[in-house]
């Protein structure tokens, strides 16, 4: 009997190989392809887009008066907090309807949104836009400001078969200079590589010789800090001696903090984020290592910063966009709108919250370029954000320029250092701008290794 | 050496972190023989009641002491109305079940009464480090809050082993512990004692957490879940039977975990192997942890 | 503790009921199956048939999304059978097996996306993949009990995401391994996409059960049993002891392993990069488990379902208080329990036999096999 049972199980997989096996090399003919991607005229030959394969028409006009615009970012567990990004722009495309909708391609349209919680999950990621787009495109315009780099690497495809834009991806991946998946583009946040850029930029005038420890998050985001760092110093004179990583998500680093201080390298690359990283700060101080530092771009936030408190005077940063915090622009035109109107539309927003500028702002560019286009198309629409071109917008620092172009797909290439300042305990301590704005535009690739930004 | 020394350091400073909340578990195991999954966000709930208490001016100490007399009377009552109608029932996987809800719930009400910033705990510990000694130019240096902690711990258990141990209350608990039924003949309320035994590690799981958010730069909801693994296998390294054993496994996870990453470099990224292999290893050698009781199993 | 037949008290570790008596049978009824009373079965039969009715209807009823959440309502089942086999039926407890789920996921999209298998070729090696890793890992498991065995698992699964990370390829240098969605195309004329992939994992699904059920009802089952409930005892009738808990671990590993190559094709993606998602799906498992009914074999099944329409439905419960969801969701889970402690199986089982001992307390006399026409 147990030689029977086993028969069957055995049997039953090997129908099922055959099944598999004999089904193989089936082709995408089931696709239903169009041929009406590709527009008329002149417009297609310049459009760096391939229209041919798309699964939805991607010149087809908006219907109605809406835009649809859909997002999945977390909103419930470990990191709900990034839901304060959405928060800024959600006011954003409120007040722009209130004052009467957006103008596209010579129609006026009001801005809906939708969003779903994904937790961080990839996996859900999939399916909530799947469901928010539909599985033919046609429950929404397109898609906009996904967090997480492997969420927005999940619908990547999806959406560029369908030609559905995913724009302004909240990540600082390299990976949207992609040029295989021209649907999907970053926002302004400059890529992670460039911090690295930055960083040996900042050295070779401080300190030429400069040896450099580095902490990392031990995921692709700590690799675009690492590698874009090396490449940024190859040639120079700067040695990085140590490179210590720490898992996603941990919290404190001593254990790495302490080999690094070992080095006694002159200066120090504080890649980590979140609470790793003013807990780095504080315990390279208590080991009395007193290092150049750079923090992340991710790690400036009053909360952050604020937990490392003493320990923070004097760190190096950059950033391309107005510090709410920064007393500085407590009378600027533009800080001022953006804290009366996220106060007004959505009273849940922490106006103090940086995220909460930087989703302002991403507002604001896509309302840019969604009047930049020449026609309300999918299509007209993505190559208004691929031939991109914005100052003070939003809460950008001015003589910030964002710009995409035919071979640069980077929108955040420019850049203000910035150093932090700390006054007292109960101060409004900040970061303060130092020098003058660098522009790196179009040289992302330069010092970006190839394989970060088209791994496939 | 003077590398070593420091890692070592940094292991104990994490370790009893992992060694108080991992008292809290041996604690709620021995009292009442359930693995509560839900320890680590008990406390988090209680730290941020402290935590609350210290931003609206309360002392340090007197915000803990609240809080720990909050988790008390909460531990009791969760034991009441959440546990006891399904501990009554057949399958231990039910009690399993609430504890797993109980972790989803509290980390979400966190989350929504105070806030998903991180935010900073005020230590009970002077601040500042016992330097221990010097060379190469830098120096070993023990945190004083580190050290406290270890004098906390070491208290804890030692009152508490002499509650368990020399008491008539102890007795009961323990006595509930292992056959409830048979306690009951003897007279004994057990529904009274495993309420106690829930009371008790939750307010060492609100001092706990207390403790090791100040410990740390900074704490927000997801405190316990870094620690609640390291925890878990400090507890199981012990034996779940013995609180010292707990606290001494929890030191030396933190330090065999802080060794990995200065001198293992293949285990990059992965150290939490360590404490897997750890538990593998030691399990294969005394199959009742390292401190564990042998049972003898009736047939 | 509960009373078996002879009187003798058996202590199960885990599980609801032993697998053998629903019912007693009352003297003088007619019974087509042995020891359960004729209403009961018949209104098993109307139960069963119904809800087969039902699966097989529903991906036509449905739109895409909600055939999506059925899929995954699928795959969920087949792991949280094999867990429950593992759990239910042998009383090892594995709070892990996220991670058999995570290899028999990254199996099945690498061999797709980077070796161009097709799918369905992918479901038997993540099947004997992980069986072989379930057999690795339910040797040195012999030694740990219990409470150890559960958080030595919990640590496999909270490992899983940091092994694909380190050794995982994927696209744009994450561990995330994305296959085309014309992969997953449908191989009947007729039928789209999603309602291919609902059925395809409903006849593994029904396959794997029936395997199950199987193994359940004969030697091995009789043996997984017999070491859950009284392990020395087993050893003295001649249960090979070590054999029938790796053997056990094995299968269970196989079964969460299909899940997860499965839900390759559901979900369109195998990503590792959340820290605790493959521990959020462990415990997935065991609570379809549980709530479902342990050791039953309709019950993982039943869990999953009402797992995965949980989890819909307190997404967006609340407007503006998303934070607020996974609160609901464990405050469900709670309620679940409380309500129904043997699982939802075991609910409709008791009152199944509640039925049949009313109608056979009414002591009316024995009825014709064949119903009489004039009802």
């Amino acid at each position: 009997m147990l030689k029977g049972r086993k028969f069957r199980i055995v049997a039953s997989l090997l129908a099922l190989a055959l099944v598999g096996a004999a089904c193989s090399g089936r082709d995408d003919d089931n696709e239903a392809s169009t041929d009406e991607g590709g527009s008329e005229g002149g417009a297609a030959a310049e459009s760096a887009i391939d229209t041919a394969d798309c699964a939805a028409d991607p010149s087809a006009e908006i219907e109605g008066n809406e835009i649809k615009l859909v997002s999945s970012f977390p909103q419930s567990g470990a990191t709900a907090a990034f839901s304060q990004i959405a928060r800024g722009w959600k006011a954003y495309f409120q007040m722009i309807n209130d004052e009467g909708g957006v103008d596209i391609g010579g129609n006026t349209y009001t801005i809906a949104f939708e969003d779903k919680d994904d937790q961080y999950n990839a996996q859900q990621t999939v399916a909530n836009i799947d469901e928010l787009v539909g599985q033919d495109g046609s429950n929404a315009f397109g898609v906009f400001s996904v967090v997480g780099t492997a969420n927005n690497l999940a619908i990547r495809q999806q959406l560029g078969d369908l030609c559905v834009p995913n724009m302004f991806a909240a990540t600082g991946s390299p990976a949207w200079g992609d040029p295989t998946y021209p649907w999907t583009l970053g926002s302004s946040l400059s890529p992670y590589s460039l911090e690295g850029k930055a960083f040996a930029d900042l050295l070779a005038e401080e300190k030429p010789d400069a040896t450099v420890a580095m902490l990392v998050q031990d995921d692709d985001f700590g690799k675009a800090y690492e590698e874009g760092f090396k490449a940024a110093i190859e040639g120079t004179d700067i040695e990085l001696v140590k490179v210590e990583k720490y898992a996603t998500g941990a919290t404190e680093v001593s254990a790495q903090i302490t080999s690094l201080a070992a080095t006694g390298a002159d200066a120090f690359f504080n890649g980590a984020t979140l609470l790793a990283c003013p807990d780095a700060l504080t315990k390279a101080a208590a080991a009395n290592w007193t290092p150049i530092t750079w923090v992340s771009a991710t790690c400036t936030s009053k909360t952050l910063m604020g937990l490392a408190g003493a320990n923070a005077n004097g760190v190096y940063s950059y950033t391309n966009l107005k510090d709410p915090l920064n007393p500085d622009w407590d009378d600027d035109a533009a800080m001022m709108e953006y804290r009366e109107k996220v106060a007004q539309y959505q009273p849940d927003a922490d106006l103090d919250n940086g995220i909460v500028a930087y989703g302002w702002t991403q507002g604001a560019l896509l309302v840019e370029a969604l009047k930049a286009a020449e026609a309300p198309t999918r299509l007209a629409v993505m190559e208004s954000i691929h031939d991109f071109e914005a100052s003070d917008v939003g809460l950008l620092l001015p003589g910030v320029t964002v710009k995409t172009g035919e071979d640069d797909p980077f929108l955040g290439e420019a850049y203000n250092i910035m150093t932090y300042e700390f006054t007292a305990p109960d101060a409004r301590n900040h970061f303060v701008l130092v020098g003058d704005v660098s522009d790196v535009e179009g040289q992302t690739a330069d010092f970006t290794p190839e394989d970060l930004i088209s791994s496939g | 050496m003077q590398l070593f020394v420091e890692q070592v350091l940094n292991g104990i400073a994490n370790g009893v972190v992992y060694g108080s909340v991992a008292l809290a578990l041996v604690l709620i195991f021995r009292t009442t023989g359930v693995l509560n999954f839900a320890q680590g966000e008990m406390a988090l709930f209680a730290t941020f009641i402290s935590w609350k208490l210290t931003q609206q001016g309360l002392p340090v100490v007197g915000a803990i002491a609240v809080s720990m007399a909050i988790a008390f009377v909460s531990g009791a009552v969760i034991e009441r109305v959440l546990i006891r109608p399904v501990e009554t029932g057949r399958s231990p996987l039910n009690v399993v079940i609430v504890t797993l809800g109980m972790f989803l719930a509290l980390n979400s009400l966190v989350q929504l009464i105070f806030g998903t910033d991180p935010q900073f705990m005020p230590s009970a510990f002077p601040s500042g480090g016992i330097e221990l000694f010097t060379s190469n130019g830098r120096t070993a240096t023990l945190q004083k809050g580190t050290l406290g902690l270890v004098l906390v711990l070491i208290a804890e258990c030692v009152v508490l082993w002499f509650m368990l141990n020399r008491t008539k209350l102890g007795l009961k608990l323990r006595a509930v512990a292992t056959n409830p039924d048979s306690a009951r003949l003897h007279g004994i309320k057990a529904g009274s004692m495993l309420m106690l035994g829930w009371a008790l590690s939750a307010a060492i799981g609100a001092l706990a957490g207390s403790l090791v958010a100040a410990q740390r730069t900074g704490f927000d909801s997801n405190l316990m879940q870094t620690v609640l693994v390291y925890a878990l296998a400090a507890a199981a390294l012990g034996g779940f039977d013995s609180l010292w054993g707990a606290v001494i496994c929890g030191i030396i996870v933190g330090v065999a975990d802080a060794l990995t990453i200065q001198y293992i470099d293949p285990l990059n990224g992965i150290e939490v192997v360590l404490p897997l292999a750890l538990i593998l290893v030691v399990l294969v050698v005394s199959p009742h942890g390292l401190f564990g009781k042998r049972t003898v199993e009736r047939v | 503790m509960t009373t078996d037949q002879t009187g003798a008290t058996v202590e199960p570790m885990l599980g609801a009921a032993p697998l053998e008596l629903e019912a007693e049978p009352s003297p003088g009824r007619q019974t087509l199956w042995p020891q359960i009373p004729r209403p009961v079965f018949i209104a098993r039969v109307i139960i069963g048939t119904a809800m087969a009715a039902a699966a097989l209807y529903a991906p036509f009823y449905f739109d895409p999304v909600y055939n999506r959440l059925l899929s995954q309502a699928i795959y969920l089942a087949i792991a949280a059978m094999g867990l429950n086999l593992l759990t239910g039926f042998n009383g090892q407890v594995s709070i892990g097996h996220g991670f058999f789920y995570g290899v028999g996921a990254f199996t099945s999209a690498i061999l797709m996306v980077d070796h161009g298998w097709t799918f369905e070729a992918t479901i038997p090696v993540a099947l004997v993949l992980n069986g072989i890793v379930g057999l690795l890992i339910g040797l040195p498991a012999l030694r740990v009990r219990g409470l150890y065995l559960a958080l030595v698992t919990l640590g496999l699964a909270v490992l899983f995401p940091q092994l694909a990370t380190k050794y995982v390829e994927g696209t744009g240098g994450v561990a995330l391994v994305r296959p085309r969605a014309r992969d997953f195309a449908s191989l009947i004329q007729g039928l789209d996409d999603d309602q291919w992939a609902y059925f395809l994992s409903l006849a593994i699904m029904a396959v794997l059960f029936l395997l199950a059920w199987n193994l359940v009802r004969g030697r091995i089952g009789r043996s997984m049993i017999a070491v859950r409930d009284q392990e020395i005892a087993a050893t003295t009738v001649g249960v090979n002891l070590a054999g029938t808990k790796v053997a056990t671990f094995a299968i269970s590993a196989a079964y969460a392993g299909v899940a997860g190559s499965l839900s390759v094709m559901v979900d369109h993606v195998a990503a590792a990069t959340n820290p605790i998602f493959y521990f959020q799906r462990s415990v997935e498992f065991l609570v379809a488990m549980a709530i479902g009914g342990a050791a039953t074999i309709m019950g993982p099944a039943v869990g999953a379902l009402a797992l995965v329409l949980l989890r819909r439905n307190t997404e967006d419960l609340i407007e503006g208080k998303e934070i607020l969801a996974p609160a609901l969701y464990g405050a469900a889970l709670i309620a679940i329990v409380f309500v129904l402690p043997e699982g939802l199986v075991g609910g409709v089982r008791r009152f199944l036999a509640w039925i049949g001992r009313r109608s056979s307390a009414k002591g009316r006399p024995p009825t014709h096999p064949i119903p009489d026409d004039s009802q």
